[in-house]
């Protein structure tokens, strides 16, 4: 079976470590700068007030006026997650992590270790800690696990048997499917309110009526695919950070700091030689809050000047001034050496190699990774009516 | 709202070249002179775009093609209809 964890708020509850008299107060994740005025996970006393999330900024302080604004901290959130899945780790789970606050694992391999599929999640959410109010659920899909985890009270355990899985998602409401707001609306209107009744539809009339992502809730309500978990590699923990003596937002001193930490990074023995794969560029910000960016190299690279060129430009998204910036060396290949070419590719084995190269994008990316620019309106005086993004799937 | 466990995103047709939103400091003119916290070296053009204003969505926008202090070269454009400061490639 496959079992699910969930830590709802988990970002809001991480940048509350520490401040726990906040979780019991009106309190709700602050829009990051830049981006939509959208409040993020709110507290049991702000959903009481009727804050909710995704609510407007605006909307949220009118309609709950005591409302505390907590600044996120990406930094703080993937600090605290990595200590719950290290923890779980330790505890022998294979652990697929999916999201911040919420990953799966597999029971088979630790079912006769901690006692069947109810020993493994009591267990597991042992391992995760009380304060985080995680719960968890199992079936025999990921889907059906996630909506048993997302029904669970918090402390609460809740498996789901194979042949109950359509009995079990089919009363639920249309919310827990991965849809937009405006098809979620769409079902809504149609007349239907539960998991059940767009089960019920033909999927042929579900894809013509709501496209991809329609026929693809679709098959979630009918339990989704039995994948399997796939369980992330050990964390390299390299890392290096540098304080300022007072808050930088020159690029030149980021672009220099940066420049060091790569070198150090670089040099840790830890390293032996092996190449970087992902990486991770932090800073803490003056208000308070952090900043952190992720970032995948399309081969693993061990070249000072390739992991600034790759990094460099993130600097420029840092939304303040900083008074510390670390860089954090995810995931190292596990090989040194590099293999070189001979002979240079010509025809079919380069084409082979594009389409090869297409597929590992779409496999990391996910669907729409891969897109054609198609021309609609080239003549437009406005910019974005000119060519249209069209995903190759 | 739950995500899904397995699709990292559904694929959908998206505009290209959509306008970002920028942090500008402008003078009493309305010219930047700070584009992304840096600061703006020249001012090489500057353009009106007005169109659809027969429909609901009408568009109305003040181009600016700036060189920025550093070197590089920013266009931004600042919404009339008063949604602030964006940066776009004209």
């Amino acid at each position: 079976m496959l079992a699910c964890v969930l830590i709802p708020g988990f970002e809001l509850r991480a940048a509350l470590r520490g401040k726990t008299r906040l979780l019991l107060q009106p309190a709700a994740l602050a829009p990051m700068s830049g981006q939509k005025q959208e409040i993020g996970a709110v507290t049991a006393a702000a959903e009481a007030a009727g804050v909710r999330p995704g609510m407007l900024l605006g909307e949220a302080l009118a309609t709950c006026p005591s409302l505390r604004l907590v600044e996120q901290d990406p930094a703080e959130t993937e600090q605290a997650w990595e200590e719950i899945v290290r923890r779980l780790e330790g505890e022998g789970f294979a652990v697929e992590p999916a999201e911040p606050g919420s990953l799966y694992v597999e029971t088979r391999t630790v079912e006769r270790l901690y006692g069947g599929v109810e020993g493994v999640l009591r267990r597991a959410l042992a391992a995760v800690g009380s304060g985080w109010d995680a719960r968890a659920g199992a079936a025999d899909r990921k889907f059906a696990a996630l909506a048993a985890a997302s029904v669970a009270r918090a402390g609460q355990i809740l498996v789901v048997a194979s042949e109950e899985t359509p009995t079990f998602l089919a009363p639920l409401p249309l919310g827990v499917l991965p849809l937009e707001r405006e098809r979620h609306d769409e079902l809504e209107t149609l007349g239907l309110r539960t998991v059940g009744h767009l089960a019920a539809l033909p999927g042929a009339a579900v894809a013509e009526r709501l496209g991809p992502e329609g026929r693809q809730a679709w098959h979630l309500a009918r339990g989704g695919d039995r994948r399997r978990v796939r369980p992330r590699r050990p964390a390299a923990e390299i890392a290096e950070y540098l304080e300022f003596p007072e808050p930088v937002d020159n690029e030149l001193t980021l672009r220099r700091a940066l420049h060091a930490l790569v070198e150090r990074a670089l040099g840790r023995p830890e390293r032996g030689g092996r190449g970087v794969r992902k990486v991770a560029l932090q800073a803490r910000l003056i208000g308070g809050g952090s900043w952190r960016r992720t970032l995948t190299l399309r081969e693993p690279a061990a070249e000072r000047d390739r992991l600034r060129v790759a990094l460099g430009p993130k600097l420029i998204e840092l939304p303040a001034p900083v008074t510390s910036i670390g860089l954090e060396l995810v995931e190292l290949a596990e090989w040194t050496g590099r293999q070189l070419e001979l002979v240079k590719p010509e025809g079919r084995e380069i084409e082979s190699r594009l389409k090869e190269g297409l597929r590992q994008v779409r496999s990391s990316a996910g669907a729409g990774a891969v897109s054609t620019v198609v021309e609609v309106a080239p003549w437009s005086r406005i910019p974005e009516q000119r060519a249209l993004l069209v995903p190759r799937d | 709202m739950v995500s899904d466990p397995g699709a990292a995103g559904t694929a959908r047709t998206q505009r290209l070249n959509e306008p970002r939103p920028a942090l500008v400091d402008a003078g009493f003119d309305g010219i930047p002179q700070q584009v992304d916290r840096h600061a703006v070296a020249l001012v090489r053009e500057e353009w009106h775009v007005v169109d659809r204003w027969w429909t609901e969505e009408p568009v109305h926008r003040r181009y600016f093609d700036t060189v920025l202090e550093d070197g590089r070269c920013a266009v931004v454009f600042y919404d009339e209809a008063g949604r602030g400061w964006f940066t776009q490639s004209a």
